[in-house]
């Protein structure tokens, strides 16, 4: 049953949400008095016909809201991805790049940072998110190939060591490109990416984000019974009628593909996967049907803020989003682990 | 087990005295003096100084702007190597510069450079002079090689100088100095500020409101208050939109690039971030391809190495006057 406490806390959060998201809107490097942002968007969302001046409209509408909007769906999918194989894996630290997937991207986009090759006719920052993804799709197979034991199975444990192993390679092979054959702005270009940015974000790429998430966290909302019948162990989540073997490809593959999208679009960026599922727990408890849509709407805003922070608390120039992520989180994570050593709660979910 | 300490013992005794027998290195041949009352020259940059008894006769540049102060006082004659090119070498030196051995893409190591037995070594970085590099400058006067450092490539940032046209003409009097050949320093300061005085005669950069464009796809790398770009754009009598901006480059925000509405984008062309893959992000992009210097295509196009302050700063005003006077006919 759903009670009122667990009706109210997603409202809540869709609420802020949405202040954050408006508040969000009015900073950025020109400043746009409030009442014009809101003119903008009254006469986009055609509320109202206001006179507005066409960089106002190209800075608010076309520059900054895909960008907000992009961030709310980065963090919510990071934030979902991390919930979903903390719960599947059984394991605190899981967080969306478990499966070397950041790892493998980053092999991508260092390739084609390095050698300044295109792929397919697409050059730049294009290039660089393509050769990203399709890094990431190469490690999670390798990753899968490595986990997969006898009749399909997927141990957990397996599939957390092989991540571990192809991620190690993967660093290496990044760390040799860039000090053999950098040039003097390769490793700062690799910096750059490595740390993630919603920055540059547009309407294109931002809706496609949306879209994507959405659906992947309607698909694991719909498997979010069976979620929770993997918390007490695979024996029981058997007994209780689960497809073990399949629900966990279906979920490991599903969140590792969403995961490689976000980070073929906006780099690796920390901390929120990991987080925000532990962070959500604490309020919601670990039934899935309540937790996903509460990280879902948590991690959004999270990242939203933190995006915020990253273009606003220094003047001229950005700080990574990346940076204020971890900044922001170790701490936190640093006083969830203190407060389950005093064993006041049962983080794990 | 007893006659493990007696060992050891006699072990370290026979390994001592085993080196105190080797020969030192061979010692650095004592160079003759060449030139009468110019020599000795001191050099002093980054907080080193190196004497130098004769002028260099196998000097090694490291880093392109290192190679092209040297070829530009046509001294290519004097090199024996040459290293670390971030792009091209520009026309008018690069039959000589193609008369000399390339030790390295990028740092030869310091094996290699000894290799190359060379009685100088001028190099555009501090990094040069790394452990991972050729080694420190001390190291290398032990091994009896001079060197010199560009200012403006000192690791602390109080020893590098303003960016300013007399800064590189300085730097080019130094290494001008070292070799014994001071009066080519003297010509090509005063053939750079004829061309400067032309420059600002010809003003083509009136009234024109620039956007250095130098890299970057999520911000703009874009040419800043204080460097070489700042430079370039004064020496023409165009305006920088970001000249309010601190040190040489900075990256700032495409929001701001959109409000200032530029008249002319300048691209730097440079290997890692060409002008052609800047054009095709600028006008594929949705916001940026509505500026009016992007569907105007106004743009000037220098190599990035015109960009950096250096002998070669002035041929990048040059050419952006040119470009800038070919725009508006």
């Amino acid at each position: 049953m759903v009670t009122a406490r667990q009706l109210t806390a997603p409202v809540v959060a869709l609420l802020v949400l949405g202040v954050t998201m408006t508040v969000a809107l009015g900073i950025g490097a020109v400043h746009v008095p409030v009442p014009d942002v809101l003119e903008v968007i009254a006469r986009r969302l055609r509320l109202a016909d206001p006179d507005v001046p066409l960089v106002d409209d190209q800075i608010v509408w076309q520059m900054r809201m895909p960008r907000v909007l992009g961030a709310a769906a980065v963090g919510a999918g990071l934030a979902v991805c991390g919930t979903v194989l903390q719960s599947l894996t059984r394991n605190d630290l899981a967080d969306p790049y478990l499966l070397g997937i950041s790892s493998g991207a980053a092999v991508g986009a260092v390739t084609v940072i390095v050698l300044g090759t295109g792929i397919g006719g697409l050059v730049g920052g294009a290039a660089v998110g393509a050769a990203a993804f399709l890094g990431a799709l190469a490690a999670l197979v390798l990753v899968l190939v490595l986990a997969a034991g006898p009749g399909g199975s997927l141990p957990p444990s397996r599939t957390v060591l092989a991540g571990v192993a192809v991620g190690q390679a993967c660093a290496a092979y990044t760390s040799f490109l860039v000090m053999s054959q950098g040039d003097s702005q390769a490793a700062r270009r690799m910096l750059d990416w490595t740390l993630g940015s919603v920055a540059g974000l547009r309407w294109q790429s931002s809706l496609g984000l949306t879209a994507v998430v959405l659906v992947a966290t309607l698909v694991i909302l719909g498997n979010a019974r069976s979620l929770d019948a993997f918390a007490f162990g695979e024996a029981s989540a058997r007994s209780l009628g689960v497809d073990v073997t399949r629900l966990r490809w279906l979920l490991l593959a599903g969140s590792a593909l969403l995961t490689a999208v976000l980070v073929a679009n906006v780099g690796a960026i920390g901390f929120v996967g990991l987080v925000v599922p532990h962070m959500v727990r604490l309020v919601t408890g670990p039934t899935h049907r309540v937790l996903l849509p509460m990280a879902a709407l948590v991690g959004a805003t999270f990242l939203v803020a933190a995006d915020t922070a990253a273009r606003s608390v220094a003047g001229d120039t950005e700080i990574p989003i990346g940076v204020v992520t971890g900044l922001v989180g170790a701490p936190f994570f640093a006083w969830l682990l203190r407060r389950a050593r005093s064993g006041r709660a049962g983080v794990a979910g | 087990m007893r006659s493990r300490p007696l060992h050891a013992i006699l072990s370290a005794t026979l390994l001592v005295v085993g080196l105190a027998g080797c020969a030192d290195a061979p010692a650095a041949e004592e160079k003759p003096v060449a030139d009468g009352g110019h020599f000795p020259v001191e050099v002093t940059s980054c907080g080193f100084t190196s004497t130098l008894n004769a002028p260099p006769e196998r000097a090694v540049t490291l880093n392109q702007g290192a190679t092209e102060v040297v070829l530009a006082l046509d001294l290519a004659d004097r090199l024996v190597g040459t290293a670390y090119l971030d792009d091209e070498v520009p026309q008018k030196w690069r039959t000589a510069y193609e008369s000399v051995p390339v030790l390295s893409e990028q740092y030869p190591s310091r094996e290699a450079l000894l290799k190359a037995a060379p009685d100088f070594a001028y190099a555009s970085y501090g990094s040069a002079f790394d452990r991972k590099a050729v080694g420190s400058r001390e190291e290398l006067a032990d091994s009896g090689i001079a060197s010199y450092t560009s200012p403006f490539g000192c690791g602390e940032e109080g020893e590098r100088p303003e960016t300013t046209f007399e800064s590189v003409w300085r730097e080019v009097d130094a290494v001008a100095d070292a070799f014994g050949v001071p009066e080519r320093a003297t010509a090509l300061r005063e053939a750079q500020q004829r061309q400067l005085e032309e420059l600002a005669a010809s003003a083509a950069g009136e009234g024109v409101d620039v956007f250095w464009y130098d890299s970057g796809e999520k911000s703009a790398f874009t040419g800043a208050g204080g460097g070489g770009p700042q430079l370039v754009l004064d020496a023409v009598g165009a305006t920088n939109l970001f000249a309010h901006v601190e040190g040489g480059w900075a990256d700032v925000s495409w929001e701001k690039v959109v409000e200032s509405d530029p008249d002319v984008i300048v691209l730097a062309d440079a290997a890692w971030s060409t002008a052609a893959d800047k054009i095709a992000y600028l006008e594929g992009d949705p916001v940026l391809g509505q500026l009016r210097a992007v569907r105007e295509q106004r743009y000037v196009t220098i190599p990035f190495s015109e960009s950096t302050p250096g002998v070669r700063l002035v041929d990048g005003a040059v050419s952006v006057a040119e470009q800038l006077e070919a725009l508006d006919q």
